[in-house]
């Protein structure tokens, strides 16, 4: 079902071997495995031409810079130069208190926020090994699963605009304004929203959300229908993605790709099913592979996931409807504030108050790593704590950093115009990329 | 996820393993980090997560805060503080860096491989291994300043490339502007 | 009638009757008649006229940095429609563009390119430093990230919150729209700074 490793660039079998520069005044140093270089033959000739692919471009993929290196309109030598969204996140989480922490993961992959939001809290739940309630935990699998939703509309829409399908950016923007419109309703910002919170949700889920959220489940199906009948069946979509940006399983698996990429490139491993985390060990979903390695195959298994993220959100809602009155944090005083009410009446609560806010509650010493599926893949929170109210050092393992390694990888015999789609289809956000 | 029955002391330069919450972490030596990786590689761990390294410098100097004292005193500067209750344990060097691996075929397991280093000591770079520590080293170069030896590309990967100092370690500042009615700290 | 409309003449506009003193009405003032006709007429000044110009059709350059442009993209989309300004047509190349929308953080590195593409605009430009990180640094206060964009580039209009809800950022569009329309210069004219 994978495709053969000969059809690709390279693959780790040609591993390690080590090249002095391609020519004379090239930008792209010797060989590595994230580099494309040019081949010998062509080593000297006047027929190169080194455009930059530069970081402000019209692609909405962010501010990614590729050194390409053309022979006409193929692509002989790639080398992609990241750090132009370096925002320091870590260093600057080291500063904050946990509580005021939680708003950072989320502007690192700012597509699939919830996901970014989700792994950091997870990550401090684990180092303070307390049990969320129900209510919150199924909340947070619905949310995230809307936010996979989200992402892959983002995807897909401008994905499809840069290959010249415009019309999918309004029609995909059409449904994620309607997610926007559900996150709006819960948690009061359309992204960035900050609703997890160490111990559960910042707040309880409102009145009338479950039936805007089941309108959304009926509707989306039709949606996607419409998606595939202008893509899936378009001659001039299938021509410009089969086939285009081969990338092998043992090549997927050496390169450290995740997520869809992994899925298309025929390894069956999704996280949500194999080390699973919130409720998805108690929902019914498919995870979709398919075998070919190219563009085409990673956009059908977005699209197959945004049909299963709906049926994820449909059992969530189900199981959340009975759920009204429970708690949706955790009732421990030293890490959660508590409620407003008591305030009035209880000076432990006000003193609790007091010292969360101001000085933050403290984590237990130790090191954790954990990892979600993030709609780009396996997004992961290293984090050490020294038992104090400030991290000591958090790591975040962005799957667009990996995903980018793999683009000279899938950049064979592919012409500029391919390129596009390749970087497109490999879903890289430059936030996520560059931290 | 528990590490199955992968007998770590065999590996080459093994110094310790410790399990906490629920994960695995197996120290070995520096300067045989290619090798417990390979051998790694070879028992299934075909998938390299993450490489991170952590700077642990200043680790435990703030001392013990609050009414909770030791040995050596409590802080009256901070006397009615939350801050620390007890000291963290000491670290042997002031560097650590931990390689989180995954095994994706049966048994599924995930391990941390984590080895300590000083200032300056350089560490064999794992691309022939995974080639996808390309980009973490670099990327654990650019803002730790860890060496890695026989890297084909060790430049700067996220800062620019004329920039001076490593970011990440506890030696070098925040940056950042001052602003009115900010904390102190 | 309080006082009576003025008439063109009053305006010190010689219609071309006075200058051809034998031509006849034209067909508009056969039809509509004259009164009818100085009322239906605008009257401006070229000044006006081109601001109005600019200002309907103020073409924007894909400048999007981080999470902002997300929802920058967002009021091209069907809900917040930004083509009933004008401006859907995001122009890749900055040598097409009036307006700047710089959305999300800018680091260091990318300070360069910002002003180089800020530069290789044509005169006249209009920048808006959406979101808090281009207005100010935002929630990164650190060694990489650029305190406010308006240190490399003169800012006209700065959208807070983050990321600005999409109808905030069409607040800050308009009213560029109508500072400019009343004859407000473009901030490269106003600011000594970054210009």
């Amino acid at each position: 079902m994978t495709i053969a490793p000969e059809k690709t660039a390279r693959s780790m079998r040609d591993w390690p071997i080590v090249f002095p520069p391609a020519y004379e005044g090239s930008r792209i140093p010797a060989r590595v495995p994230t580099i494309l270089d040019v081949p010998a033959d062509l080593v000297g000739s006047d027929d190169i031409l080194q455009i930059n692919f530069g970081p402000n471009h019209p692609s909405t993929h962010g501010v990614l810079r590729l050194i390409v290196d053309l022979e006409g309109e193929q692509v002989v030598g790639l080398n992609a130069v990241i750090g132009y969204l370096h925002t320091g996140f870590e260093k600057t989480m080291e500063q904050k208190t946990w509580w005021k922490c939680v708003t950072y993961p989320e502007r690192i992959d700012y597509v699939g926020y919830q996901n970014a939001e989700l792994v950091f809290v997870l990550a401090v739940e684990k180092l303070l090994a307390i049990d969320v309630p129900e209510k919150a935990t199924w909340m947070r699998t619905l949310l995230c699963e809307l936010n996979r939703i989200h992402s892959h509309l983002v995807f897909l829409g401008t994905s499809a605009l840069e290959l010249g399908a415009i019309s999918m950016f309004w029609y995909c923007f059409r449904e994620r304004e309607m997610i926007l419109d559900l996150y709006e309703m819960v948690t009061g910002a359309r992204m960035h929203t900050r609703y997890f919170q160490v111990g559960g949700l910042a707040e309880d889920i409102p009145e009338g959300f479950y039936a805007e959220c089941r309108k959304y489940v009926e509707w989306m199906p039709h949606a996607l229908d419409d998606y595939l009948a202008l893509l899936d069946r378009n001659v001039i979509w299938l021509e410009r993605t089969k086939g285009v940006g081969l990338l092998s399983s043992e090549d997927a698996i050496a390169l450290g790709q995740t997520g869809p990429n992994l899925r298309a490139s025929g390894v069956d491993w999704d996280l949500r099913r194999d080390e699973p985390y919130l409720a998805y060990d108690q929902v019914d979903f498919r995870v979709p592979v398919y075998g070919g390695g190219d563009v085409y195959d990673r956009y059908r298994v977005r699209m197959d996931e945004m049909a299963e993220s709906t049926r994820i959100v449909d059992q969530c809602l189900r199981r959340l409807e009975r759920m009204d009155g429970k708690p949706w944090i955790v009732d421990d005083r030293k890490i959660v504030l508590p409620p407003r009410e008591e305030l009035h009446t209880s000076m432990e609560s006000l003193i609790h108050h007091f010292k969360i806010v101001t000085e933050g509650f403290r984590v237990p010493e130790g090191e954790v790593y954990v990892a979600i599926e993030s709609p780009r893949g396996e997004s992961g929170c290293y984090l050490v704590s020294d038992g104090g109210p400030k991290p000591w050092r958090v790591h975040f393992r962005a799957p667009s950093f990996v995903a980018l390694e793999a683009t000279a990888t899938c950049t064979s015999n592919a012409m500029i115009a391919d390129l596009i789609a390749i970087v497109g289809s490999l879903d890289a956000v430059m936030g996520d990329t560059d931290r | 996820m528990n590490s199955g029955d992968m007998k770590w002391e065999s590996l080459p330069g093994f110094v310790s393993i410790k399990e906490s919450f629920g994960e695995t972490t197996v120290t070995v030596e520096r300067e045989q980090i290619r090798d417990a990786c390979a051998r790694a590689r070879d028992d299934g761990f075909t998938f390299l997560a993450d490489i991170v390294t952590t700077d642990y410098l200043g680790w435990g100097d703030k001392g013990v805060s609050g009414y909770i004292g030791t040995a050596s005193g409590r802080d009256l500067h901070q006397p009615s503080t939350q801050g620390y209750q007890a000291l963290p344990a000491p670290k042997p060097k002031r560097f650590s860096l931990s390689y989180h691996l995954l095994a994706m075929e049966q048994p599924r397991r995930r391990v941390r491989l984590q080895c300590w280093l000083d200032e300056g000591d350089p560490v064999q770079s794992v691309i022939s291994v995974w080639p996808t520590a390309d980009w973490h080293e670099r990327e654990q170069f650019d803002l730790m300043g860890v060496q890695f030896d026989e890297h084909p590309n060790l430049a700067r990967l996220l800062m620019p490339d004329d920039w001076e100092g490593h970011p990440l370690r506890k030696d070098y500042p925040i940056g950042g502007e001052p602003v009115r009615f900010s904390d102190a700290e | 009638m309080a006082d009576a409309p003025k008439r063109l003449r009053d305006y010190g506009l010689q219609s071309e009757r006075l200058l051809w003193p034998t031509k006849g009405p034209s067909k508009f003032e056969e039809e509509l008649g004259v009164e009818e006709m100085e009322r239906a007429l605008g009257l401006t000044t070229l000044d006006k006229a081109v601001r109005w110009a600019q200002t309907k059709s103020m073409w924007p350059d894909t400048f999007g940095l981080a999470c902002c442009a997300i929802e920058m993209m967002s009021i091209v989309s069907s809900r917040y429609d930004l083509a009933r300004f004008g401006m859907e047509a995001f122009r890749s190349s900055p040598r097409q563009a009036d307006l700047l929308i710089v959305s999300g953080r800018v680091a260091h590195k990318m300070a360069a390119p910002l002003r180089q593409i800020y530069d290789q605009m044509l005169e006249p430009k209009w920048v808006i430093a959406m979101g808090a990180c281009a207005s100010s640094g935002g929630m990164f206060n650190n060694y990489t990230i650029l305190q406010g964009v308006d240190r490399i580039v003169p800012v006209d209009i700065y959208v807070p919150f983050c990321p600005p809800r999409p109808e905030a950022l069409m607040e800050g569009i308009i009213r560029l729209h109508e500072a400019h329309q009343a004859g407000i210069e473009p901030a490269y004219a106003r600011r000594e700074v970054a210009t």
